[in-house]
């Protein structure tokens, strides 16, 4: 079979594809320091009957937690209740400093978002979402 | 030796020591009891163990570049200690070739700390510390110490480490902290050093685990993710199994 020959454009896509790539993965650790935002670690465990969502929030200032469920994803926001500083913890090469904690996760089965119930316990925050049939 | 995997010493290694090994699991609770046992002793780096098959990664302490998986040592006690997610397709081999080295030094036991994950790590104040051993008689430096893990599965280098451990004769003890499968967990690690003190005749204080918890959990995020992604790989949650057959 004869092979196309590659354009200037592939050329660019495949280039920048692969840009974008390394950016992601750069950007994996979590730690956004345009939106002086962290991503944290999370969990979802599907029960038999709920979801149950917990994420790891240390330093979280409890009254500023937001929980949304949009469709089949839940969204939640949230404020360190002192800013933290990636200097204070021994990095010297960047000056990373955040506030707030942030993280879209997707819910893999139908769930009934009025009865959600949430919890907070030790900077961990526990989303509990009965699941519907 | 296997896969490339090089034991580096920079000191004669003492006959008789008992070795500890912190590897990144569940909770990542022996690398933080470890890491903790290893600056509150001081124990002094001896050396590491390098492989080609390693990713290529150094950790900088102090400006100089560490092997990511380090030896230390003093007096009788030695502490393997890994500050990198081991690749799920390198758990085996290292886990096997950290057992027939102790065994070519002749350490006389090897102390593994590790977690298992429990699904309400959430509401239990203090976790339980379980063992697993790797032959019966080791009961004996555990009784009234920690409950023994009699059933179930385990998954991981901790698995290997005591299977190896079983076949060569070398006694082998696992310590498995309740514990978040995902979630950094220096109280499990506290509880971990609470159970090695007791078994090792130890006075190392905790109290800097529980009261810095938070900072601890914030700075561990990124290797208890990278590890999370290994332990997905090596099916790590079937620990959670129950096994069909009893006996």
């Amino acid at each position: 079979m004869e092979r196309r020959r590659r354009t200037l454009f592939d050329i660019l896509d495949e280039y920048f594809s692969r840009a974008e790539r390394i950016f992601e993965s750069a950007l994996e650790s979590g730690w956004d320091e345009f939106s002086s935002c962290i991503e944290p670690l999370s969990n979802v465990f599907v029960g038999t009957s709920d979801v149950i969502i917990t994420i790891d929030m240390p330093y979280v200032d409890r009254e500023s937690v937001r929980v949304g469920v949009h469709d089949d994803v839940v969204e939640v926001l949230a404020r360190t209740e002192k800013p933290i500083c990636l200097d204070e913890m021994g990095l010297r090469h960047r000056r990373g400093r955040f506030d707030s904690y942030h993280t879209v996760l997707r819910i893999p089965v139908p769930v009934d978002k009025e009865r959600m119930e949430t919890r907070l316990k030790r900077g961990i925050l526990e989303i509990r979402l009965p699941r519907v049939a | 030796m296997s896969e490339g995997m090089a034991f580096v010493e920079k000191v004669e290694i003492p006959k008789g020591s008992t070795l500890m090994v912190g590897l990144p699991d569940v909770g990542l609770v022996g690398v933080i009891a470890l890491s903790h046992i290893v600056s509150s002793l001081k124990m002094e780096e001896v050396g590491s163990i390098e492989s080609k098959m390693f990713p290529p990664i150094v950790v900088l302490h102090g400006g100089v570049p560490k092997p990511s998986i380090r030896i230390f040592a003093k007096g009788s006690l030695l502490a393997i200690l890994s500050e990198m997610a081991i690749p799920a397709s390198l758990v085996i081999p290292l886990a096997e070739e950290i057992v027939n080295w102790a065994s070519r030094k002749g350490v006389k036991l090897i102390l593994s700390m590790g977690g298992m994950a429990v699904q309400n790590r959430q509401d239990l104040d203090k976790p339980k510390v379980f063992s697993a051993i790797s032959e019966r008689g080791l009961e004996k430096h555990l009784n009234g110490i920690t409950e023994s893990l009699e059933e179930g599965y385990m998954v991981g280098a901790y698995a290997i480490i005591l299977k190896r451990c079983s076949e060569i004769g070398i006694p082998g003890i696992t310590l498995l902290a309740q514990t978040f499968f995902n979630y950094p967990d220096p109280e499990a690690a506290a509880a971990t050093i609470e159970v090695i003190n007791k078994i090792l005749n130890l006075n190392i204080d905790y109290s800097d685990l529980l009261r810095k918890g938070e900072e601890i959990r914030l700075r561990a995020k990124d290797v208890m993710r990278r590890t999370q992604e290994e332990m997905v790989r090596m099916n790590k949650a079937q620990e959670y199994d129950v096994p069909a057959i009893y006996g």
